[in-house]
This record gives structure tokens, sequence and C-alpha cells, in this order.
């Protein structure tokens, strides 16, 4: 059978669609903390420290205290905490944001195997836990729909979150003054600072809103879909969900699209025994498809025009 | 002299000072954890018997790598550019030296050394051209483009080594091995021949040694001896002026990632032909082009700086095995030091601390090295971008 034919086999299937949802949320939290990030004029790609971080302490606190929810919120905490040392390099340092946000990646990548080996003695390949995970909820009569139900309404607790957030973000950014300012932060910060905008706070802000995003990405990774924390098991997901953010042009909706066709790769990719195409170079797609809409091929990708510059009050 | 040098060092200073508190905090002796790198990295104070010049040959082994990973950093930071993909440079790199080595594995030394070499520094140059000729043409960024192609190295590597054209046999997850005309000679003859107390074999340190230095010199020469390095740092300091002064603005970009991309993959290449001989899933792990961000920093861009600077990194990394087996605390320490450093360099903490300090000389103006690239225009900035930079 034709490599094609098992995909599209494959394709109609409502298992394969629900696990597409489930890994498309995954990449959509992180992407939504980049997109508020980015907006306010902070490029971020340290997505992947802060998500990474918030796996281990989500086992850690689960381990701790035998509850989910305790866990996710100390989860985002440790997120956010995460997030706010890049606020401070960037924001008050004024230090150069790319370097800052793959000095998190390495902070959170050596820190967290640190502590395994700290906490639980374990060394560097060792798995912690198992832990209580967070519930998967079915919502009665919902879940009837044909195809649909299952898909959507046959999930973990942090996907209808997520989708809420999705709504929330958008309409928090489109249509709210919080989120005219924070645009106007990140495209001209001395006119929105003119303005009476506290540029500052509104960047440490957002800053720290990507933290509690991405770190409640990792607690659904860890204590969610794998009840066990592994060394970097984020895996690029942080990067991904970069990818995501340009690819929908710095809208939440548009990164949710990207989150869904990257999800629907990483789907067929954990269900490649069924298909006869090599998954690695399935991987490559999402990464291949932002390359080609940054080529320019597939409309143009532009950022906040203020993003990655700091700002300094009463400077031209 | 002084002032220049005050924050690379002070920067590792504060990183191993904050280590330390972190170590303290966790529970762990940071004597100890430092004790063991000192060990490990140098071959210094070693508490369990270790042998130094093994710790030393391991060291250079780490160092060959970063040198020439952290040129292909520290030049495009010349022109402005940031070139976050060196992984994926060297992993395309690696990969092309292995494919050649592999196929061509009967050939003498004198042939196909070369060949898995220029090879590699080819496979390097296309994958970091990628991304010069989409920044000079589109406008792409190529923080963003390299972290791609990073990811696409990896898969690539991965799917070449497990049911791709290279891999040894089913169900293994590595690559043939390139012919023997393909390996650099270790430094130490291979025998049993008794060298600084152990048999010669042990020793992994191998003329890439050369090679590395050879890319360091080739770098400096480049900027500051030829025209195109001048170029390369007028494009750097400003667009515009560069325009003005005749330098074609994308071909420079274009041509220093390219030269950049191929000395990232001539490290990846010379990993393989010196050290591993075939390729494995350690490749799809390797940090070494993340570690060069942090050795073109450290380095402050000068060829002598990213020599010190890889020393001090490769010295970690070497020594972080033996910290982890002497006193139990995880290697993983080194990269929390590491990425201290790069915090500290970024947010120029040295700076500010001067400046607070009552005897503190800093000038309040003193800023980020020039050698760091504004952080200007990040993301893919519009075609014009390239034409008028903006300040």
């Amino acid at each position: 059978m034709s490599a094609l034919g098992d995909v599209g086999q494959l394709l109609l299937t409502a298992n394969l669609w629900q696990a597409v949802l489930a890994a498309a949320v995954l990449l959509l939290l992180p992407a939504l903390g980049g997109v508020i990030s980015e907006r306010s004029g902070v490029v971020n790609i340290a997505m992947e420290g802060m998500m990474l971080t918030g796996a281990f302490f989500a086992v850690v606190a689960d381990l701790a205290w035998h509850n989910a929810w305790l866990a996710t919120g100390v989860a985002m905490i440790a997120g956010a905490l995460m997030a706010s040392i890049h606020a401070i390099v960037s924001i008050r340092f004024r230090a150069d944001q790319i370097v800052s946000g793959i000095a998190i990646n390495i902070f959170a990548a050596g820190l967290t195997v640190f502590l395994v080996n700290r906490i639980y003695g374990l060394q560097d390949i060792g798995h912690v836990g198992p832990t209580e995970g967070l519930p998967y909820i079915t919502i009665h009569g919902l879940d009837q729909i044909p195809f649909i139900g299952q898909v959507v309404f046959d999930q973990n607790v942090v996907v209808y979150i997520a989708l809420i957030l999705l709504v929330a973000i958008h309409l928090l950014l489109f249509r709210t003054r919080l989120g005219l300012r924070i645009r106007a932060v990140g495209e001209h910060p001395m006119a929105a600072d003119t303005a009476g905008i506290n540029v500052y706070l509104i960047r440490y802000s957002c800053v720290i809103a990507s933290g509690l995003l991405s770190g409640l990405a990792g607690a659904f990774l860890a204590i969610g879909i794998s009840n066990t924390f592994v060394p970097n098991m984020t895996d690029g997901r942080g990067y991904i969900a970069l990818a995501a953010m340009i690819f929908g042009k710095w809208t939440p909706f548009g990164a949710f699209i990207a989150c869904l066709i990257f999800g629907l790769g990483q789907a067929i990719y954990d269900n490649n025994s069924a298909i006869h195409i090599s998954p690695y170079l399935l991987s490559m797609l999402p990464y291949i498809l932002t390359l080609v809409v940054l080529a320019g091929l597939v409309g143009r990708s532009t950022p906040p025009a203020a993003d990655g510059l700091p700002y300094t009050a009463g400077s031209e | 002299m002084g002032a220049g040098l005050a924050m690379p060092l002070g920067s590792v200073l504060l990183a191993f000072v904050l280590g330390a508190i972190i170590c303290l905090v966790t529970g762990a002796d940071p004597i100890a954890a430092y004790t063991g790198l000192l060990c490990g990295g140098v071959g210094l104070g070693c508490t369990q018997g270790e042998n130094s010049a093994l710790q030393i040959s391991n060291t250079i082994v780490f160092f060959i790598p970063l040198v020439t990973a952290g040129v292909a950093v520290a030049l495009p930071f010349r022109a402005g550019l940031f070139n976050i993909g060196a992984e994926g440079q060297l992993i395309a790199g690696a990969v092309a030296c292995t494919a050649i080595g592999v196929q061509f594995q009967d050939l003498p030394t004198p042939v196909l050394l070369p060949m898995v070499l220029i090879g590699g520094m080819a496979a390097g140059a296309i994958w970091a051209g990628i991304a010069g000729v989409l920044k000079a043409t589109v406008g792409a960024h190529e923080v963003v483009t390299t972290i791609m192609l990073n990811y696409v190295a990896q898969w690539l590597l991965r799917y070449m080594i497990i049911g791709g054209p290279l891999q040894l046999g089913e169900g293994t997850s590595t690559s043939k091995p390139i012919g023997a005309g393909a390996h650099i000679a270790t430094v130490f003859p291979a025998g049993n021949a008794i060298i600084f107390g152990l048999p010669s074999s042990v020793y992994r340190v191998h003329w890439g040694l050369a090679v590395s230095l050879l890319a360091a010199a080739a770098f400096a020469f480049l900027l500051w001896r030829t025209s195109f390095g001048y170029e390369i740092r007028a494009v750097g300091q400003s667009q515009k002026a560069a325009r003005y002064a005749g330098v074609s603005v994308r071909r420079t970009i274009i041509f220093t990632m390219l030269i950049a991309g191929g000395f990232a993959g001539l490290a990846g290449a010379v990993q393989v032909a010196g050290v591993d001989h075939n390729l494995t899933d350690k490749y799809f792990y390797d940090t070494t082009g993340f570690d060069a961000i942090a050795v073109a920093l450290l380095g402050l861009g000068s060829a002598v700086g990213i020599i010190f600077a890889s020393l001090l990194f490769g010295a970690l990394h070497s020594g972080g095995a033996i910290m982890q087996s002497d006193a139990g605390i995880s290697s993983n320490l080194v990269l929390v030091l590491q990425a201290l450093i790069l915090f500290s360099i970024a947010a120029n903490f040295v700076g500010e601390i001067r400046r607070i300090l009552p005897f503190g000389r800093a000038k309040p103006t003193e800023a980020i090295p020039p050698e760091m690239p504004p952080a200007a225009g990040l993301m893919s900035g519009p075609p014009a971008s390239v034409e008028d930079e903006v300040k």
C-alpha cells in the first residue's frame, strides 16, 4: 500500500484528530505566550526553557502534595519565574533578547536535570514519577456528536482551558483597551509612553504571562500526558511553538492553525506504525513549512515594529 | 585592555559564585563540585587518582570543535548577523562527511580525507547559505531561519541513521563506519606504548587540533587582512554607510553566512573524522553549536578570545564528567554555569556591579561590546530592512 494511501486512511479516524488537538494545544499554550510577549515588543525564544521548567516543577509538586491542580499552579509560577529572569535581563538590563532567551533554555535544561539529581538522587537519565495526572473530561451530551464529539469533547481538561484562553487572548489583544496598549507598546513604545502608557509595566506583564502559559503547557506535558518527568522532555516543542507564532503572523488564531498543522504532523508521527514513511522525515515538516512561510511564498509574516528593541524612557 | 577583559573574566567569576550559591541552596558541596571540574578540566587537584594527561586530552577533544564552531558564530556577529544555526550546520557537515567517507571508503587518506572535510564544509555552507539568501533577498531574520534549519538537520541526521541510506543495519541507530582513509590521526600513535602512565590508545586527542587552530587563524586573517573582512565589518557597523562605501550588503550577508557555515560544517566533519568515525544518535543531542554562541560572546568575537573561551568550555565539559563521578553532582551544573555566563555577558552585570561599587570606574555609558549585534529588527523584517537600516 502506498504511503499516501496509508495517511489517507489514518486521516479518516477520529482517534487521530483527537490526538491532533491534544498535540496542537501543547504547542498552542507557549505559542500564545510568544504572541503576547512579542506583541509587547519583547522577543521570546525562551518558551522551550520555561515549558521544561514548568514540566519539572509540576512533577515535583505533584509528588510532594498529590494534587494535580496545585502542581499545575506551581508549574505556572515556575514558568513565570523563568520568564521574569528574561524580563529583567531584557527590559531592565537591555540585554540582547536572543542571547537571554538562549540562556534561559540552557539554564532550564541544566537546572532541571541538576535538581533531579539533588532531589531524587537519580542520575541524568532518571525518570521521575509516576504522578497524579490532570483529569480527562468527557462532556456528556456533546461527546455524542459523531466524529466531532470524540475529537473535541473527550479531552484533557487543559485542552478546554487552552481553547478558552485562545479566545480570551484574541479578544484581549484586539478588542480591549489593554490589548491596544500592548500592541502600541510593541509597535511604537515612545508614542505609547507619550500617551501615558507604562511601557515597562506592560512589557514585564506580557513576558511573565508568556511564562505562565508556557508553565501550564509544561504541566500538561508532564502531569497531563506523560505522568513523569524525563530530562529535556519538551524536546523542541517550545521552538515549534515559536515557529507556530511566526507561521500565524503573531496572532492567536493564526498560531492555532499553525499548531493544528504541526500537531497533525506529530499525531501522524506517533501513529507511524500505520504508515510507511519515515517519522523522522515527517518531523522536519513544521520547520520546513515555517521556512517556506518566512521565504514569503505564503504571504508575508511581519513582526511588531519594535519587537526586540529595548526601550529607555526619555530616549529618542 | 584591562577594561576589555573585565567583562568576560568578571562574567565567568560571577557565574561561578552564583553556581556555588545554587549548590549550597540545593545541599551540594560547591568545593567538591569545583574540585571535580578542575580535575576533569585541567588535571589538577584530582582526589581519586585520575590521570592528569588523560583529562587534558579529553578537554582538548571538546576544545577542537568549539573553536571552529565558535568562529562560525563570531564571523556573522561581525556582520551584525546572529547565527544560531551553527548546530545544524555542524550536523550537516557531520552527515556529509560520513556519507562521503562511507561511499568512498576504499580511497586512500590523501584523497579521501580532503574529500570528507571539504564535503563537510560544503554541506555546512549550504545549510547556512539558505539562511543567508533568505535574509538578503526577502529579509527573513536569520535567527528564526537558522533555528528552523537546526531542527531540519537534526531530523535529517536521525533519518539517515535510522531507516535511511547510512544505517548500519536493521534495528541499529548508527551509521556505517567511514573508511580508514577518512580518519584524522590521533596525536599519540595508536598502540600499547605507555605515554604519561597510560596506553597511548586511551588518548583521543587528534590532529583536528591543528585544523581548529588554523580555522581561528583564517578567521582573524579574513576579518582583518582582506577586503572582504573589511566589508563584513562595515556591514556590521552600519549597512547604510557600507552601501555608500560601495559595499554590496546582500552579497556580504550571503557570503558571510556561506563562510560561517563552512566553518561549522568543518567542525562536524572533523568530529566524525577525528573522534567517532561514524554517526550516532549522540549527534542528535549534540550542543556544540549552542556552546559556540557562548564561546563567541565570551571571546568577544576575536580569534584569541575564542580560543581561550573554548578552552574554558572544553574544560567545563570534560570536568563535568569527573565532577559527577567523584562528587556525585550532576554534570548538568556545567550547563547552569554556561547559562549564567551568558546572562552575565548579555546583561553586562559586571558593568552594572562596577557602576554600583563606590570604587567602580566604569562609565555609566559602558554598554554591550560592539561585537554583539544590535537586537534590532528581529524576526523577519520587511525586505527594506536590508537596504535601509532602521536607526
